[in-house]
Order: C-alpha cells, then structure tokens, then sequence
C-alpha cells in the first residue's frame, strides 16, 4: 500500500469531483511512492503528532490543517528556521509522508467536520433541523449551562463565550474551523464555532452580540477554538478511510487543544 | 503608588472608566469647536502621513457638530457610547469598527443574508443608529494612523497598563527586560491588569521562567512573532491566527524552547493605547475635556 493507492481511494470515495485546482489537499511532505505503514488523522500536523504517529507505526499523515504554520504551508516564510528544518529532518529520517485534507473534506457530505463538533459539544442529530443544516433546536436552556456542558463535553480549557450568561436559548447554529455562521440571523440564538478574528473581517463580530444585549436581545457566541472545533471530525475521517484502506491501520491522533487558561 | 511613573499614573486613571468628566479647561468660556476641527487636528498631530485609503474615516454623525467631549475607546459599544453620554460627550474615537465589520457602514452590508437580495434591516444596526442620531453623536475611527505612530502608542499604553513602562527598551518600546518570573505568575499579573474576564489564552509550560517580553497588540501576522520570538521569552499579544503563531509556538515549545505566548484579545490589547490616546488629544484640544472608557473583555469563560 503507497500513499498514493491511499489518496487515490480517497478520491475514488469521496463522492464529489476531485478539484485539482487546490493548493490545499496535496502532499505537504514526501510524495506518493511511499510505503504506507498506518495511518494517522488529526487536526494540525503538530511536531508532537508526528512523532506520537510515528511511534505508534503510522507514518502516514493525515491533517485537517497546514504542517509548516501558514495556510498555503509556504515554505519561503519558514525556511531557515531551525524549527522548520527539526520537522523536516524528523520526517525524513522516519519515512513520513504528510497529505493535508481540508477543501475536499468540507465539500463533502457529510462534512465530517461538523459531523464530528456536533457529536463532541453534544448536539444531537434528532435536534438538527434538517440534515447538513448544522442548525439545532435544544430544549431552552441558559447560555451559561450551555456554554459549561460545551466546555464540560470537550475538556476544553480555553473556550471563550460572549453574551448573557442568563439569557434563555434554544436555537444553535454549528460553525467549524474558520467558518463562522451570521450570529445577526433572527432565527439564530447561539453559535458555536471555531475561530474568527475578532474585528475587522466581513462577518459579524464579538461586538455585534455585545450590543445587542445590550439592548436587550438575546444572542450569544461560544467559541472553542480551531483545533477543538475541527479535531473531533478525524476521527470519522479516519473511520471512514479505514472503510476502503483495510490493510493498515488508521487512528486518530489529537493534536489536541494549544491554549491553557488562567484559573 | 509611588513607583508609578508619571505616565503610567495617567494612564491607569484614565482607565478608571467610572470617574466623572473634570473639565480641563474653562468650558464656558472657550471658543466652541467643532467635531470636524477636532479630526484635522488629529490629522496634522498623527505624525505619520493622512492616507485616504484607510479604515479611518468618519463613522456616523455630521462634523460641524460642536463639541462637547471626547470619548476615546477600543471599540464603541452601545455601553461605551451610553456611557459617554452619560458623562456628557458627543464626540468618540475608536479603534474597532461600530457597526461589526471591517465595512463599518451603519446598515447591514451588501452579502449579507439571501444571495441577491438586499439585506434585511437589522434590530440591532438601527437601535444603534438611533441612540447615535438622538444624541447627536460623532464616531471616528483612529486605527491605521495610531498604529504607525513611533514609539507605538499600542506598545505604550500595553507597557503602561501593565505597570512595565519603566522597563520598556529604549530603543523598541515593544522589548521590554522584568524581573524574573514564571509564566504562570506573568499570566495572572497580565489578566489582573488588563481587567481581563476570560478572554485570556496561553500557550507555554507555565513554569518557564520569563525575563525578555514582547508586545504585539493588535491582530499580528505570524511574520511579527518570528522576527520577535529569537528575542524573547514570552510574547504578549492581542491576537494571530491559531493556524499560524499559535501552531508555531505550539511547536517551537514541543522541541524543548522556554518559550511563552499570551494572547489577551484585541480589543482588550488596544484598550490601553487608547487611554493613551485621551492623553495625546488633551495636549491639542483643550476647549473641551477628553476621556477614555474601556469597552472591556468581551470574552467570559464557562464554569
């Protein structure tokens, strides 16, 4: 088994059109020639899941996110530092191979992404208000339990959540990643999601839900961080390529959450 | 008190958002400017080149209302605006857009909602609109041209606000050499001094002794924190993207480096520089009294 049988499966699988146009889903390091020994999904390819991989017999990566610190993984902004060359050097001398799965795994149905933080925060599908709406109505609750069954259910020490802790919610709208849902939308009393920056960009921001409690409406806004957001997903990532590559083992290796938090 | 400097004084009692408006000047008897003479004054003190090209514009109200106080803030929030209304102001400077993104427009902007379909009003864009009409506010961004300011107010004001100004490098107000201390000590010195709620992010061992800080407010480029880190032991910063900064340094501490990064927000990491910017408006306005009120942490953490 090569990495390259294993994306070629991948693709033959996947159930949309192959874009070749990505800059995203390709090998990030080694090529397609490589022997596979096991394969590993997670969320970053983080120095520490290489080598927890490759301690536990997978040299094969397979990342939701970049490997070199920057989304298009451009080496000419790392090249000459010593932590890119230790990452590099460490993957070579264990016969690593890296192939990132982002675009593709969002275009596909189901988006194991959401599928995954869904099932991590614990959205149940029988709430769901139609299938891949990725919107949820929960029997009315506060923000505050919300937010604390969230953070409860995923171990997450650094999740951030804007709003009133009192304010009675029932309508949840799931983002992912970087993919933040319109807090502003009537129909919408909580988003849960990843990251987005906090000023500046075309959506809505931590201060749109700020005023509008201040005025009274409810709205809030539990963010869990990228990682914490995208990472529960590889793990039906790595089901699922285990479904048709059979003959190597696939596992899911957390790169887990970066962040601590004061107490 | 008596080790403050001077600056830091002043900056930690700007910060003091509850204290009433004290007139620095005669208000009566001042001749009356108005909003637009206050943003052309800004513009010849700046410093830097005025580039029309920039999220510094005007952002709600008309400028020949005349002044009658000055609220500076990192973003202004219905609370920010109700609170300088409430100490008599009708002119505020923010760093952060009013109305929720980078387009700042005071309706909800084109793409929002149903693909072409103009957007559908928004409860919240017109309770705001209102409160800023019947007060007859002015809103003025001052973002681009703060930041490029030399020394960087940001870095300043961060430096003063965390009582560390006097040990702020000469030559690069962002380095700055403390007295040995833990990073878990350090993270709990910066959240107390920052008011900060629960917004605050660490990555590090938090044993790692710290002595060599950073200061990168705002929202930096993973750029910023390569040039920095060599330098340092811990970097204090608004905030990067977690793809980039935060995965590197995640890194960087797995190879076995004593390194640290903290990330305090944005609008939390450039309130202090806005309390700055009160002080700097003072020394070229003085018909009317300017103030700084802290929008505070956005960000609480769940029990």
């Amino acid at each position: 088994m090569t990495a390259g049988e294993v994306i070629e499966r991948i693709k033959k699988n996947l159930g949309v059109a192959w874009r070749d146009s990505t800059y995203r889903d390709t090998f990030k390091f080694g090529g397609p020639d490589t022997t596979v020994t096991g394969i590993a999904t997670t969320v970053f390819c983080s120095f520490e899941v290489l080598k927890q991989a490759s301690a536990a017999g997978c040299n094969m990566i397979i990342p939701h996110e970049d490997t070199y610190w920057s989304d298009r993984d451009d080496v000419s902004i790392v090249g000459g530092d010593p932590l890119y060359t230790a990452k590099v050097d460490f993957m070579r001398k264990n016969n690593m191979v890296v192939f990132r799965i982002h675009d593709h795994m969002h275009a596909q149905r189901p988006d194991f992404t959401y599928v995954g933080s869904a099932r991590d925060v614990g959205l149940d599908s029988k709430y769901e208000t139609a299938p891949n709406s990725h919107r949820f109505v929960v029997p009315e609750t506060t923000l505050g339990a919300l937010a604390a069954e969230v953070r409860k259910r995923t171990g997450a020490r650094a999740v951030r959540v804007v709003g009133n802790p009192d304010a009675r919610v029932s309508r949840i709208q799931l983002g992912v990643g970087y993919a933040t849902p319109p807090v502003h939308n009537p129909d919408i009393d909580v988003v849960i999601s990843g990251e987005q920056q906090e000023t500046d960009t075309t959506l809505d921001s931590p201060e749109y839900v700020l005023d509008a409690i201040a005025l009274g409406i409810n709205k809030g806004w539990i963010m869990l961080g990228h990682a914490v957001s995208e990472e529960a997903g590889m793990l039906e990532m790595a089901q699922w390529i285990h479904g048709f590559v059979p003959e190597v083992p696939v596992q899911l290796v957390k790169a887990g959450e970066p962040f601590w938090a004061p107490r | 008190m008596a080790d403050l400097s001077r600056r830091e004084f002043a900056a930690l009692a700007a910060a003091a958002a509850a204290a009433p408006f004290v007139p620095t000047s005669n208000v009566s008897g001042a001749p009356a400017v108005t909003a637009g003479e206050v943003i052309e004054r800004i513009k010849k003190n700046i410093g830097v080149d005025w580039k029309v090209d920039s999220v510094d514009t005007l952002k709600a109200g008309d400028v020949s209302t005349v002044a009658k106080g000055i609220v500076t803030t990192s973003m202004a929030t219905m609370a920010v605006l109700q609170q300088a209304v409430k100490a008599g102001a009708n002119i505020v400077l923010t760093a952060q857009p009013t109305f929720y993104a980078r387009a700042d427009v005071p309706s909800p902007p084109a793409g929002r909602g149903e693909a072409n379909q103009a957007p559908a009003p928004d409860r919240v864009f017109t309770a705001k609109n209102e409160f800023i009409t019947r007060n007859r506010l002015v809103v003025f961004r001052l973002s681009d041209h703060w930041r490029q300011r030399r020394p960087d107010p940001l870095a300043q004001g961060l430096a003063a606000a965390l009582r560390w100004s006097k040990y702020q490098s000469a030559d690069d107000s962002q380095r700055l050499d403390i007295p040995a201390i833990s990073l878990d000590a350090l993270v709990s010195n910066v959240r107390n001094a920052l008011r900060s709620r629960g917004g605050i992010r660490v990555i590090g061992d938090p044993r790692t002794t710290v002595t060599r800080i950073g200061l990168l407010p705002g929202t930096t480029p993973i750029q910023a924190a390569l040039k920095m880190l060599p330098n340092v032991d811990a970097i204090v910063a608004g905030e990067v993207r977690e793809w980039e900064t935060v995965e590197y340094v995640r890194d960087k501490v797995f190879a076995g480096e004593k390194k640290g990064l903290i990330l305090v927000g944005r609008v939390v990491s450039e309130e202090p520089g806005m309390a700055i910017c009160a002080d700097w408006l003072k020394t070229f306005v003085p018909e009317v009294p300017v103030r700084h009120i802290s929008a505070g942490d956005p960000y609480w953490r769940p029990a």
